[in-house]
């Protein structure tokens, strides 16, 4: 068994690491056949074109294109990504930076999206009452249909600018070192409720939508109905039952989710200015960073690559303990 | 017992509403497609030449839409749905149809003109403004084709139009003076336009408003209706044709082709997509065209799981291997054994791919790389407008409800449809 | 169970959040917050690119002189800064430099000769590729545009230097006052090694202000070095600026009191910001001005090595016809709410003593164009609208960069106009760096774009016929006249045959017109009014900034 489970994960590697290999390849294919080019910020009246021309060198810019994708590929390999034209730093380290916000407020509403819609449905299917169900059921679609630019400009708006209880923009308030160390923790918290609004809304509506489904599908199962007419209590059966069996579907769904959550919020970010991936992707594709832009989506492609795989054996876990349920 | 309306009712009332409210307006396109028609026999190479988008869509617009209603009740015994019960998704997505097919009925108004922006521009909605029309110096006999030209502008208006001047107010003296803004200005008496010996001085009514460049915000939602559709549905067509072809190889042939395509769709899942969408739209230009394009390629990889797993499900019944026998060719076994199969939850996927692509577009023009500003798309109306958020809350409402009703009928249908197809829920 | 607890948490959670609304007005009493677009990317003079970036960074290293813009005579003044007074020689042949004696880096050390000198070095080193790399030729350099030393120094003590110059070079004082950096710090790191290193990020400075904190994307917070020797007792006690991208957002916390001062504010936004008692705006026209470039040579015959006229725009009576069959006026009153200013040459009023006032912009006049248009053979013959010269049609595309609304209104009103005289345009926005890509490569024959001017005046980057000495000129003008007078220009002329010279040059390019020159545009400031002892000119706005104070 042992062997077994070690030869999957190592296949899984295998063919994760290719996958990275061949998103890297492809990207840096579309980057330099694409116009544009990071010397051009080096041109102006003061400067004329040695400067850029230096810088060129410099990048090795100047080289024909299998020479600069030899050199790219044999520097990944050895854990280089290069150095950010940008922020003249190594990728690596300005990528940690914004990753490591990104890590934490993607996770934050991961659990939020997940406990808040699986709370809402077993609440509804608890209440049996058909109108609350079409009702959330209603929403829950109009909710999802809603662009996050707009809920986003329209949260700043009332609760920001009208009703002041939230600040409009940013990740801490100025006054952030004069505070103590719980009050500095609650100030980021302040900062980030409505952007968490703002990125979990959809994410909590398509969840609900999802678990909400297969919890109906299998409560008209007939082993559920047995299980009713044996007298065995709706809330055992809920949580022992209905609910894990309801997770499944869920888990591929919320795999992609946190992945794509953990590429970065782009709009949430632009919207709040918060200093996450998404923004840092997207600067640096606008000002041909190509070091950065291969950085950051190599990140973005291994996470999600992760997260699946985290679900995967989330779904496995689910398995055995459903097996293990019934053989009770 | 209730009577359930039904979506046949609907198609009538809008019909008929239509037909009310724009009479003349399709009386006016009417005559011109004659006038064309008097060109065209009369003066065959000129007649081509003068041949613009407008007028085609004008035209085609009108006919359709007085066959449309016939037609169906002719037919009505083949098309089943329309005796189907309606309800608000069904009504949304039928009233959206109608604008997209008949645009140029329902606004007369150029989405681009502007004029006089110091009086049209942030207009809140059912304001009105007086338009005074002046006289066009004609100073001599005009040929077939300049008659044509000038009755189709009267009635397909251009954008831009130095024949007309918009004023808060209008003072009808000896001379004429219109004021923008409380300041005066005088323009002459005989170069205005006369109809009847009074000048023609109409009042515009602006019915949502309008934008920070002049521009009739109803107008620009209904054309803007057409671009998100057209680039939602077009984009929705790359995505079935590529994830149904890919998937049918993968399933059918299997082996090394199959290993190649699901690391292929790995990487495409893997990949944040909307991050390919920004780089290619960057780097080659945004246009309707591209935007299609981009958007088809990042969502074929759920139709393709899709067909691939019916492949190779089906591959393993019976009747397949008796089609193989017989002799059908891959092209028909495609088209005759596979098609009709995954249809339903092909479907069903391709209308929440549908408005995954039209939510797409939008955050793309939020981000300046959608289809431009010359296409009015509900996505740059947004983004322009939430610039203005705290005067002129009308620039984000309108193209924001339409987006959300949109989003939210398609959704809704796609569930519905999702039920009817597996009646497993009840 | 599981849920009563989490509800318990949110509920306290909830709780705490209120609270904290409430209790943040503890620090800093005089703070003054900034809201700027983007971040900067570094702290090391050295690597300043951007025009935000290097006025943030320059607040840290003041330079040898001081430039204030005076208003009268549209010029700068120079003023002392590190160098409390400076001589000619006879021969104008070198600058003897006496530095103050009572400036000190942030970290104690004194500032001499020494840190001057090593600055013009490492700024100059090719190695390096600083910002300024390649502009010192008015100074002793090698092949490399590496300045030699040992010529062009000669220290005389820690607080007197000379400053030589090769013959025939015209130095000027705006030129030669660098940014001076320490040189007991850079002189210990690797050049190769300087972008990445500490001291990008905890920079030794000896301006009014040091760099206290640095939240990437987020905030930059100085404040007052009192080492420096510009250090004032009345300085606020934080200069921070607040990165925040969104317009919208910048504009909110403006008026909400988030932020004291923003630049580029819209115009149509001046009226509801004047409204509020507590803010005031200014707006600083004739630094920037947009332009439809018009390529006046064909790319063809020019990719073989041939100069021939364009086949459109190659004849300056076409080039003023267009400008005339366009009604930049409307444009000017119906966007800009006449917030700018009609352009007619490059030299805009600012430069009052260069400024030509009989060069007036040419008058919206299409029968004009049209009339010119005609006599340089483009007539309508087949009657569809579209003037036509033999065979070639007058149709083409303009192109224009993306995020500019003004850019945008115009290219309607501008396709309008010319389609009114019979020229068929279509508009075509591309992106950003594709557009600047494509500019210089040359590879567009028309577009609409903007350029800023530099204070002091330099015109021969964009207007001299040589492609290497004027990388600017896109649309490959050629005048010989004006290149005489470009050349002129940089010889040791009195200041006022200077003037007189560039009226001259505005006359030959208004009557050239190589491009249609549009309008200048507006760069609108709001602050609050609480911030006193401001001067914000076209200059810059952070003028002095440490001689703000705040309204108690």
């Amino acid at each position: 068994m042992k062997i077994d489970i070690i030869k999957t994960l190592f296949t899984r590697f295998l063919s994760s690491v290719l996958t990275l290999f061949l998103l890297v390849s492809f990207l840096f294919i579309i980057i330099r056949l694409s116009p544009g080019d990071p010397t051009d910020n080096y041109i102006s009246a003061k400067l004329g074109t040695e400067l850029s021309e230096k810088i060129a060198e410099k990048f090795s810019l100047n080289q024909p294109i299998t020479n600069q994708y030899f050199a790219f590929i044999s520097n990944i390999i050895r854990g280089d990504m290069g150095v950010s034209y940008n922020y003249r730093l190594p990728v690596f380290e300005v990528i940690w930076q914004y990753f490591s916000f990104t890590l934490v407020f993607a996770s934050i509403s991961f659990i939020l999206q997940i406990t808040l819609s699986i709370w809402i449905a077993l609440w509804v299917i608890k209440k049996r009452k058909r109108w609350l169900d079409n009702f959330l059921t209603n929403s829950s679609i109009f909710v999802y249909s809603i662009p996050a630019f707009a809920l986003g400009v329209a949260l700043i708006y009332i609760f920001s600018f009208n009703l002041n209880i939230f600040p409009i923009s940013g990740l801490k308030s100025l006054d952030y070192d004069y505070l103590p160390f719980f009050s500095q923790f609650l100030d980021k918290l302040h900062h980030l409720v409505l952007p968490l609004i703002t990125l979990s809304a959809g994410g909590v509506a398509l969840f609900y939508k999802y678990i909400k489904e297969s919890m109906d599908e299998l409560n008209s199962q007939t082993f559920i109905l047995n299980l009713r007419a044996s007298g065995l209590e709706d809330n055992v059966i809920l949580r022992k039952h209905i609910l894990p069996n309801a997770l499944r579907p869920l888990i591929s769904v919320a795999g992609i989710e946190l992945g794509i959550l953990l590429g970065g919020a782009l709009i949430t970010e632009v919207i709040f200015s918060l200093p996450g991936m998404g923004r840092l992707t997207v600067d640096s594709i606008f000002s041909r960073d190509y070091p950065l832009v291969i950085g950051c989506v190599f990140t973005a492609g291994a996470v999600m690559i992760l997260a699946n795989f985290l679900a995967d054996i989330a779904k496995l876990r689910l398995d055995k303990r459903l097996i293990k349920g019934i053989l009770n | 017992m209730k009577s359930a309306i039904k979506i046949i009712h609907w198609l009538l009332f809008l019909w008929l509403l239509l037909i009310i409210l724009r009479f003349e307006l399709i009386i006016d396109y009417l005559s011109l497609i004659f006038n064309y028609i008097s060109l065209f026999l009369g003066d065959t190479s000129s007649a081509i030449e003068v041949l613009n988008f407008s007028f085609v869509d004008a035209s085609l617009s009108t006919l359709i839409f007085l066959l449309i209603i016939p037609l169906m009740l002719i037919f009505r015994k083949r098309l089943h749905f329309i005796k189907g019960k309606l309800n608000f998704s069904f009504a949304f997505l039928i009233a959206l149809c109608f604008v997209f097919l008949f645009a140029p009925i329902i606004s007369n108004e150029n989405p681009e003109f502007s004029k006089n922006l110091s009086v049209t521009k942030l207009l809140p909605p059912l304001s009105s403004v007086q338009q005074i029309e002046l006289n066009p110096k004609m100073d001599r006999e005009l040929t077939k084709l300049e008659i044509f030209r000038k009755n189709s502008e009267k009635i397909i208006k251009p954008p831009f139009n130095d024949n007309v001047i918009m004023a808060d107010s209008v003072l009808l003296n000896d001379k004429i003076i219109f004021y923008h803004n409380n300041q005066p200005n005088e323009v002459e008496r005989n170069s205005l336009n006369f109809k009847d010996e009074i000048p023609v001085i109409e009042k515009r009514i602006f019915l949502l408003g309008t934008d920070e460049f002049g521009r009739d915000l109803f107008t620009r939602l209904i054309y803007g209706t057409r671009i998100s559709i057209t680039v939602g549905l077009g984009a929705v067509l790359l995505s079935f044709i590529i994830g149904i072809i890919l998937g049918f190889i993968a399933g059918y042939q299997g082996g090394l082709l199959d290993i190649v395509l699901n690391r292929f769709t790995e990487i495409f899942l893997a990949f944040p997509v909307i991050y390919l969408v920004i780089l290619i739209l960057a780097f080659f230009g945004s246009s309707i065209f591209s935007v299609i394009i981009v958007l088809g390629i990042s969502g074929w990889m759920s139709l393709f799981k899709i067909v691939k797993s019916e492949v190779l499900s089906i591959k393993q019944k019976d009747f397949f291997s008796t089609a193989e026998l017989v002799g059908l060719s891959k092209l028909q076994i495609l088209s005759k054994e596979i098609i009709p199969l995954i249809i339903a939850p092909v479907l069903v996927n391709l209308v929440f791919l549908f408005s995954n692509v039209v939510l797409a577009e939008a955050a793309l023009s939020y981000l300046g790389l959608g289809t431009g500003n010359s296409f009015p798309s509900w996505g740059s109306m947004i983004s322009s407008g939430q610039e203005y958020i705290t005067k002129a809350w009308w620039l984000i409402a309108f193209p924001g409800l339409g987006l959300i009703l949109t989003l939210f009928s398609t959704n809704s249908s796609g569930m519905l449809l999702g039920k009817m197809i597996n009646p497993r829920i009840k | 169970m599981n849920i009563k607890i989490l509800k318990l948490l949110l509920l306290s959670l909830l709780f705490f959040l209120i609270i904290s609304c409430n209790s943040n007005q503890t620090s800093p009493n005089s703070r003054i917050i900034i809201g700027i677009s983007a971040d900067v990317q570094t702290f090391n003079s050295l690597f300043a690119f951007s025009y935000e970036e290097s006025a943030i960074v320059d607040l840290l290293y003041p330079g040898l002189l001081d430039f204030k813009w005076n208003s009268e005579k549209g010029e700068l003044d120079t003023y002392p800064m590190i160098a409390q007074s400076w001589q000619w020689s006879e021969d104008s042949s070198y600058i003897k430099f006496f530095l103050r004696d009572d400036i000190f880096w942030s970290d104690g050390t004194k500032l001499t000769s020494a840190d001057v000198v090593f600055s013009y070095d490492i700024f100059s080193d090719p190695d390096v590729q600083s910002r300024l790399f390649g502009t010192f030729d008015y100074l002793y350099t090698d092949a490399e545009g590496h300045i030699d030393i040992e010529k062009t120094f000669k220290v005389i003590s820690a607080n007197e230097f000379e400053m030589h110059f090769p013959e025939n070079s015209i130095a000027d004082l705006v030129k030669i006052s660098i940014p001076v950096i320490p040189e007991h710090i850079f002189s210990n790191i690797k050049r190769d090694q300087l972008a990445s290193s500490e001291i990008n990020f905890n920079p030794v400075s000896s301006g009014p202000f040091k760099l206290k904190k640095w939240d990437r994307n987020q905030t930059i917070t100085l404040v007052p070095d009192s080492n420096s020797f510009l250090f004032t007792s009345g300085q606020v006690s934080e200069l921070v600026f607040k990165v925040v991208p969104d317009y919208t957002s910048r504009i909110l916390q403006l008026r909400k009191g988030d932020i004291d001062l923003v630049e580029l504010v819209k115009v149509e936004d001046m009226n509801d910001i004047k409204a509020e008692n507590k803010l005031s705006v200014i707006n600083l026209v004739g630094r920037e001005y947009d332009y439809i470039g018009w390529n006046n040579i064909d790319r063809e015959a020019f990719s073989v090595g041939k100069i021939k006229p364009n086949k459109l725009f190659g004849s300056r009576n076409v080039r003023k016809a267009l400008t005339m069959a366009i009604d930049r006026e409307a444009i000017l009153d119906e966007y800009l709410l006449k917030q700018g200013e009609l352009a007619a040459s490059p030299v805009s009023r600012i430069f009052k003593l260069a400024f030509n006032n009989e060069v007036k912009p040419y008058e919206y006049n299409p029968q004009a164009a049209k009339r010119l248009l005609a006599e340089d053979g483009w007539k309508d013959e087949n009657k569809n609208g579209i003037l036509e010269k033999g065979k070639e049609e007058f149709k083409f595309k303009m192109y224009y960069p993306v995020g500019n609304p003004l850019r945008e209104y115009a290219a309607v009103i501008i396709k309008n106009n010319l389609n009114a005289v019979g020229i068929e345009v279509t508009a075509e926005k591309i992106e950003l760096g594709t557009f600047i890509h494509n500019l210089n490569e040359r590879k567009m024959d028309c577009w609409m774009a903007g350029w800023g001017i530099p204070i002091p005046l330099d015109l021969k980057p964009y207007w001299y016929s040589d492609p290497n000495a004027a990388v600017l000129n896109f649309p490959n003008y050629r005048n010989f006249e004006v290149d005489k007078i470009l050349d002129q220009l940089e010889t040791k002329i009195s200041n006022e045959r200077k003037n007189e010279l560039v009226k001259v040059f505005q006359e030959i390019i208004h009557n050239d017109e190589p491009v249609t020159f549009l309008y200048w545009t507006p760069n609108v400031v709001a602050y609050n009014n609480r911030i006193k002892n401001l001067s914000i000119t076209p200059y810059g706005v952070l003028f002095h900034c440490w001689e703000w104070t705040l309204d108690k």
